[in-house]
């Protein structure tokens, strides 16, 4: 194929490196430093998609982020990615692109069958239809729609790219590298400022790419080229290309999303994708420059009919004609510069200017060079479906209601120029406040909220010579107020043409009779008409205008479309702009990659994994892990085919007859050092500690405020001022910023320290009637009898010459010890743990069993406490102090929390002996009970009792303890379980406790 | 009041839509009203229209700060379901699923209520239990409710993540079969145009500033349009009950924070479920556009602010990629913020107060767009009998000092964390 | 993201810190009598203001002290911070 509308020599492009690509599954050629876009131009093709709703043509609008249309699914490295914008899609050899939104094709696609019963589907038509029969919009109706809508695929595969994060602090940053952005930095950076500038496109020098100005005795180009070269070149300064700032954050953070390989085919196995940044600047300059606005009229989204400044930055960036027979409509004297460019390559233009005859630097050049131009001229109507044919022009009265006789002229291309609209995104996320500036039609920043300044064309200035000025004090100001530096940077002289005053128009009237579709948004069609309709049934606020219509909702967010919709709105409601307002800017600027924000933190990575010191034997041993809260814990120990069940059996048995290990690692564990530390324990727990010796532990509750169970566990009196508190795994953050909150804030008078210590130690739980002779066998010189460490006893003592604590606590109910050593020696711990207790038939065992041997025991744990009981609901209430204040007793007078037919802790049999009780089911008195059925509470914990071989279960349920002896039923309605049950007491095995004072 | 339907949507086409009524009037306001909703959102609007409908009482003006539907209900997630534990909870929203079946029709305004159904997934067994325990609940309840296994889940996402490299493997979840969404403008809209069609004044643009209180007894509203009399108010202003509240010497348990919801670029139907995550807090849909929409954390302080910080984004991002890994390939288009009414048990106050002729609706939390219907039914029924229904009961006011709490995530008061 | 100045440690990120909620609410008295209102004021009831609120902050991943930030909810401006027993 050959490149029919590149032209000669012009542009950036770099002619030595040709590249083919492939669109719609035709193969072309295109440039390095192309655009899919641009490519795509210079091969004669201006059809890329359909439009939302109508199915209309799509070309291309825009040549960079402000285009509405361009979507394309893209093929990169064998991956299909949905919603690439060709206008800002970088060639590479091999890419590979498709038309979306489309069927059977582009050319033909079946949806345009929209576009002709559009007068059925106004804005919001939806909303009036579609609801008989009722069951119809779920089953008909929206199943359709939902394929017609909607733009790119996306398949269920995983993401094969890499994304990084990078944070960073600047004193300035700079966003956009045009003229204003170029100065400001260059001045900071030149002034001593540690200084970020951050370009979206792949050049840099922004409007000086495509204008024709001198800067010194440089071209606007040259004079950009030399300051990012210096820029570079400074050890202060970070310069970076394809670098989007999408988002102000509070307190100065801003976020940019770099390409760092997406414009290429990808080559390094580790290069990411993109790169986010996230920017804590002192201060900030936003020179994110301005975008054209469209100018309305009749099918002004046929494809051939775009912006005037992308037609010209085809040209000079791209070398490729938008067309050869080009019509500009303008408003203003910018689009002149497109008229000449056209000129200079051998086209002949006409210009329709919709102002009266006027004079100005580019007007008399552009007649110099004879352009045909035709003051107070307008285009009323685009004719051609796929690609714009011709234009019916008109004459327009001086107030612009009335339009002359109307002509027909052939053009394949019609340039639009409706003057500027700053890009205010950013400061406008910032915080800051903006104000309408009648001068421009258009907002601008007004009072800023953080530490950030606009400036050039963003701020509505549109003459480079103030711009330059502006820019290079500012930069000067804002540095100096860091740096303390003085160097101060001559401004250069500026030779640029002088600009007439544009014309406040913004849309063509209709010529009487004609009902041409005139567009705003152009990628959700949304039409003059729609807001018209929208304001007519009474959505008047421009947000009821916005959510009606869907105006300024589609993914380019409305950046050529806002305006102009607001400018209509104002005129129908005979408010001015500013009454009107318009809707909030928020993050992002521009589509993000979710991939970005998320970066590293996927897959495995997407949340910490914590694994005890011997997590490397448990693996060994066949373990089955489960995850508790972050912790990996061992679940249980596989031995051939067993399944969960049967080895949970087979390990809390052997604990009830031999001996069993348990990893208890996880636990948390919690200093608490100081004087004062008995009095803060007992303000903490809910029963007394003032009196606990030294070489003691003791079970505690603690409360929240509210009267609530926040948690339990051991706490040992290590020495006279040495307490060492255990937590559940699950609260053991929670409990140590609690006590923090109550130490630094509510009692400081207390002098206490507590300090995590989870990490410190590895812990093991020995349990069974055999674990004394165990011990005896670990700790040879320690006197391990009933007496010597009697139950809840603490004593210090050597494994074989390591530091090592035991505790003689018990969950399982059994005779049980709990042995801490120093983390890096718990493997060494562990395995002589297991040598020592092969003879007594040592078992290691998981949660699994470690739940069965505390259910039977009726011990609560969390699936009890669930921030929802009270220490009465929990069979706690022997823990609660008459004496003394602690936290949260205050709340356990309420009404409801001593109420008698409040829910209670009891034990639940299966009447046959043999049917497990599903976990969540709920106890009632008739299974068969109409529905709402009368609950009396839930099963919170099952387990199969390896005491008595039969299944027993926990729950809470009203009235609980005068309930034992009750025959009722159990219902897992989700699992089709109706069982009759007993209720007994929660303490099923050994209730007086024997077994672990023994 | 003009119908809506196929055949009048035709008949205008053929007149350019030139003839359409307005939807709602833009009356400025009376002296004085029998009623007066403070707050023109999903929740006031529909109190107006209950009130008008069930209790024919048309002498009630709908007060807005700004636009109407311009609060959370123009800024969810647009979940609908009743898949609660707590009795309370569960019947109220299976009552408000009721109404939402027949809102389409009865509003003549399609709502586009789409009972997709809901999945929540469960990431162990102990998860499993939880959702055991709630699934049975609301079905001893008499709602819908579907535990499914791994196998099963993964028929009906299969999108979801169940390769080997994934951190919290999917156990199962609980699904509520006839939950969905709807469109969430529509409803304020469609109960702005039939409560201004029988009469209610909804008054834009109209800043409350004061209250008149006489003897403990309300008498009126002050506003930035005038006085305006009334001997019942009800209060439905979500993020905002503790700004009027202070001006009532009022301190309730309820603290307002940020939430933040986003859409992707849309894309070509894929998901046509809801599903929240189970190892954190991320819930995803696709709406009828193609976008998917995504909600998850609270800011996590105390905010107004209506625009969100990006370090919760990003965590709820992260959360929602490690149960969707495609969402990585797309595009993040719109970010919003909405502030949240939350209560210190995370349920909704819906009661007369201290105050004679005041009511209070509030507390909704992030779960306020579900109960729109039951919630202007149920504070209607307040306002016009002067006592609770009791579908409300639970939701008094002073649950928190007697401890009839209704804590669905035992969190307790710390209403930050969510 | 916010950017926080702990008092102890200086200005940081947001992620290094935990909101801890209303700073204003004191808790009451340990033994002291009290009315109901009085209890649920501290454990329930909040002025939750838009504008000016005075509130915990605990340096979690970092000094584990907790501080009282002067912050206003709306624009999220931090006005000043504090040591838990500083007065404004």
């Amino acid at each position: 194929m050959t490149q029919e509308f590149r032209l000669k020599d012009e542009g950036l492009i770099d002619r030595s490196k040709k590249i083919s690509f492939k669109f719609n599954g035709k193969k072309y050629f295109g440039y390095e430093g192309d655009t899919l876009a641009s490519a795509l131009i210079a091969n004669g093709v201006h059809l890329v998609g359909r439009s939302f709703k109508y199915h209309r043509p799509r070309g291309f609008y825009g040549a960079g982020v402000d285009d509405p249309y361009a979507l394309v699914q893209l093929i990169r490295n064998n991956e299909t990615i949905p919603n690439i914008k060709a206008t800002e899609q970088e060639l590479f050899e091999g890419l590979e692109a498709k038309s979306v939104n489309c069927w059977p094709n582009v050319n033909f696609d079946i949806g345009g069958i929209n576009n002709f019963l559009r007068i059925f589907l106004p804005a919001g038509f939806y909303y009036k239809t579609f609801m008989w029969p009722k069951s119809f919009w779920y089953r008909i109706y929206e199943p359709f729609i939902r394929k017609a809508a909607g733009f790119g695929v996306v398949t269920h595969e995983h993401d094969k790219e890499k994304y990084e994060h990078k944070y960073e602090y600047c004193d300035l940053l700079v966003t956009g590298s045009g003229p204003s952005g170029l100065a400001s930095a260059y001045s900071a950076a030149k002034n001593g400022a540690k200084v970020i500038l951050a370009e979206d496109k792949p050049r840099f020098g922004g409007s000086l790419l495509t204008s024709e100005v001198t800067i010194g005795n440089q071209t606007g180009k040259e004079w950009a080229d030399k300051i990012v070269t210096e820029l570079k070149e400074m050890p202060n300064v970070v310069v970076k290309n394809r670098a989007q700032v999408f988002g102000y954050y509070d307190h100065n953070m801003l976020v940019m999303s770099e390409r760092i390989s997406e414009h290429m085919p990808k080559t390094e196995k580790f290069m990411p994708k993109q790169k986010l940044w996230y920017i804590r600047a002192k201060e900030v300059v936003i020179s994110s420059g301005s975008i054209e606005r469209p100018i309305v009229f009749g099918n002004n989204d046929t494809p051939g009919i775009l912006l005037s400044s992308a037609a010209k930055e085809y040209m000079k960036v791209y070398g490729v004609l938008v067309g050869k027979k080009p019509l500009i409509f303008t408003n203003n004297d910018s689009a002149y510069e497109t008229a000449i460019e056209f000129k200079k390559n051998g086209i002949n233009p006409i210009v329709l200017d919709s102002r009266k005859e006027l004079n100005s630097d580019l007007i008399t050049e552009a007649k110099n060079l004879g352009i045909d131009i035709k003051f107070e001229h307008v285009v009323v109507n685009a004719n051609g479906y796929r690609k714009v044919k011709s234009a019916d022009i008109a004459k327009i009265s001086e107030d612009k209601t009335n339009l002359g006789k109307i002509e027909n002229i052939a053009c394949d291309c019609i340039c639009v120029s409706g003057f500027w609209t700053p890009t205010i995104h950013l400061a406008s996320q910032s915080g800051g406040k903006t104000k309408f500036n009648e001068d421009i039609d258009a907002f601008i920043p007004s009072q800023s909220k953080q530490n950030e300044t606009t400036v050039g064309s963003a701020n509505g200035i549109f003459n480079l010579n103030d711009t330059l000025k502006n820019s290079f004090e500012a930069g000067y100001e804002l540095s100096k107020k860091i740096t303390s530096k003085e160097n101060k940077l001559s401004v250069p002289a500026v030779v640029e043409k002088k600009n007439s005053k544009h014309d406040k128009f913004w849309c063509v009237p209709l010529p009487k009779g004609k009902k041409y579709k005139r567009f705003l948004d152009f990628q959700n069609d949304v039409a003059v008409s729609d807001i018209e309709l929208a304001l007519r049934e009474g959505y008047r606020s421009i947000e009821h205008v916005k959510r009606y219509t869907t105006l300024g909702m589609a993914t380019d967010q409305g950046k050529t479309s806002n305006l102009n919709g607001l400018q209509l709105v104002s005129n129908i409601e005979n408010k001015v702009v500013p009454e009107v307002g318009h809707t909030t800017f928020r993050p992002p600027y521009t589509p993000v990659s979710i991939g970005a924000i998320v970066g590293r933190e996927v897959g495995k990575h997407s949340k910490p994994t914590r694994k005890s010191p011997m997590h490397s034997w448990h693996e060994k041993n066949n373990a089955v892990f489960v995850d508790a809260g972050l912790w990996l814990r061992p679940r249980y120990y596989k031995k051939g085919n067993e399944t969960l069940f049967d080895a949970s059996k087979r390990e809390a048995e052997n604990v009830r007859k031999n001996v069993g290990v348990c990893d208890v690692t996880t636990l948390g564990k919690i200093d608490v050092k100081g004087p004062d530390a008995a009095e803060f324990l007992n303000r903490v727990y809910t029963n007394a500690w003032l009196k606990l010796p030294v070489g003691k532990a003791r079970y505690g509750v603690m409360l929240r405020e509210d009267g609530i169970v926040m948690d339990d566990g051991t706490t040992t009196r290590v020495s006279e001022n040495h307490y060492h508190m255990t937590t559940t795994t699950a609260q053991a953050a929670n409990v140590l910023s609690h006590l923090e909150y109550y130490l630094q804030i509510v009692w400081p008078e207390l002098n206490v320290n507590v300090v995590s210590t989870t990490e410190q130690w590895a812990g093991a739980a020995i349990a069974g009637p055999k674990s004394r002779d165990l011990l005896q066998k670990l700790f040879p010189e320690t006197d391990c009898s009933n007496e010597g460490l009697p139950f809840m006893g603490f004593i210090e003592t050597k494994l074989f010459g390591v530091y090592a604590r035991i505790f003689r606590i018990s969950f399982s109910g059994e005779l049980a010890y709990e042995v801490n050593v120093e983390s890096d020696y718990g493997n060494f711990m562990w395995e002589k743990i297991i040598e020592l207790g092969e003879e007594f038939k040592i078992q290691p065992y998981g949660t699994e069993a470690l739940s069965t041997l505390r259910i039977e025991m009726g011990h609560v744990a969390g699936s009890e406490l669930d921030g929802r009981t009270t220490p009465f609901d929990s069979s706690l209430e022997g823990l609660l102090s008459k004496k003394k204040d602690f936290i949260g007793k205050r709340s356990l007078q309420k009404e409801a929390f001593i109420s008698p037919d409040r829910e209670k802790l009891v034990g639940v049999v299966p009447l046959d002996k043999k049917t497990s009780i599903p976990e969540g089911s709920y106890i009632v008195r008739d299974a068969n009970a109409k529905l709402p059925n009368p609950k009396l509470g839930h099963v919170s914990a099952s387990c199969w009792s390896v005491e008595y071989n039969n299944p027993f279960s926990l729950a809470i349920i009203k009235d609980g303890k005068n309930m034992i002896g009750q025959k009722l039923f159990a219902l897992s309605p989700l699992k089709s379980k109706s069982i009759p049950v007993e209720i007994v007491s929660s303490h099923y095995v050994d209730p007086k406790g024997e077994r672990v004072r023994s | 009041m003009q119908k809506y339907s196929v055949f009048n949507l035709i008949k205008n086409a053929f007149s350019s839509h030139e003839n359409w009524e307005v939807a709602w009037k833009d009356p400025t306001p009376k002296k004085s009203y029998d009623v007066i909703i403070i707050g023109g959102g999903g929740h006031g609007l529909a109190t107006a229209y209950y009130l008008a409908k069930e209790h024919n009482i048309t002498n009630v003006a709908i007060i807005e700060k700004g636009w109407i539907g311009g609060g959370n209900v123009g800024r969810n997630t647009t979940i609908i379901r009743s898949n609660f534990m707590h009795d309370a909870n569960g019947r109220f929203n299976e009552f408000s699923m009721d109404l939402w079946r027949n809102m389409s029709q009865e509003l003549n305004f399609n709502v586009m209520f789409s009972p997709r159904g809901i999945i929540n997934l469960a990431h162990s067994d102990a998860q499993m239990n939880a959702y055991a325990r709630r699934g049975n609940s609301m079905r001893l309840n008499g709602i819908d409710a579907v535990l499914l296994n791994r196998e099963q889940v993964k028929k009906i996402i299969p999108m979801a993540d169940f390769s080997e490299d994934v951190r919290f493997p999917i156990f199962g979840g609980l699904m509520q079969p006839s939950a969905g969404t709807a469109r969430h403008d529509a409803v304020a809209w469609g109960y702005a145009r039939q409560a201004d069609s029988m009469g209610v004044d909804i008054i834009q643009n109209c800043e409350v500033i004061g209250f008149d209180v006489v003897g403990g007894k309300i008498k009126g509203v002050r506003t930035s349009k005038g006085d305006i009399k009334a001997n019942k108010i009800g209060l439905c202003v979500a993020g905002s009950t503790s700004i009027l509240a202070e001006k009532l010497n009022m301190t309730l348990p309820i603290e307002t924070h940020l939430l933040q919801a986003c859409v992707s670029e849309p894309i070509k139907p894929l998901l046509d479920h809801v599903v929240t995550f189970g190892a954190g807090h991320f819930y995803c849909s696709q709406s009828d556009k193609g976008e998917m929409v995504m909600g998850g954390d609270l800011d996590g302080y105390n905010s107004y602010a209506q625009r969100g910080n990006l370090p919760t984004l990003q965590h709820v991002l992260t959360e929602g990629i490690a149960m969707f890994p495609f969402l990585s390939k797309l595009k993040m288009l719109r970010t919003w913020g909405g502030i949240m009414d939350m209560s210190m048990d995370g349920s909704p106050i819906i009661d007369k107060t201290h105050i004679e002729g005041l009511y209070l609706n509030c507390g909704w939390c992030y779960g306020g767009f579900k109960s729109t219907p039951a919630s202007g039914w149920t504070f209607a029924h307040t306002i016009a009998q002067d006592k609770v229904h009791k579908l409300n009961a639970d939701y008094s006011l002073n649950r928190f000092s007697k401890g009839y709490l209704l804590d669905e995530k035992g969190l307790g008061t710390k209403t930050w964390i969510s | 993201m916010l950017f926080i100045k702990c008092p102890y440690c200086g200005i940081r990120s947001q992620n290094e810190f935990a909101y801890g909620g209303d700073a204003t609410v004191k808790r009451p008295e340990l033994n002291k009598e009290i009315s109901d209102k009085e209890w649920d004021d501290f454990v329930y009831n909040r002025k939750s203001p838009r504008g000016k609120h005075l509130e915990f902050w605990h340096h979690i991943s970092g000094c584990r002290q907790w501080f009282k930030v002067h912050r206003d909810t709306a624009t999220h401006e931090i006005f000043k911070t504090l040591k838990p027993h500083e007065e404004l």
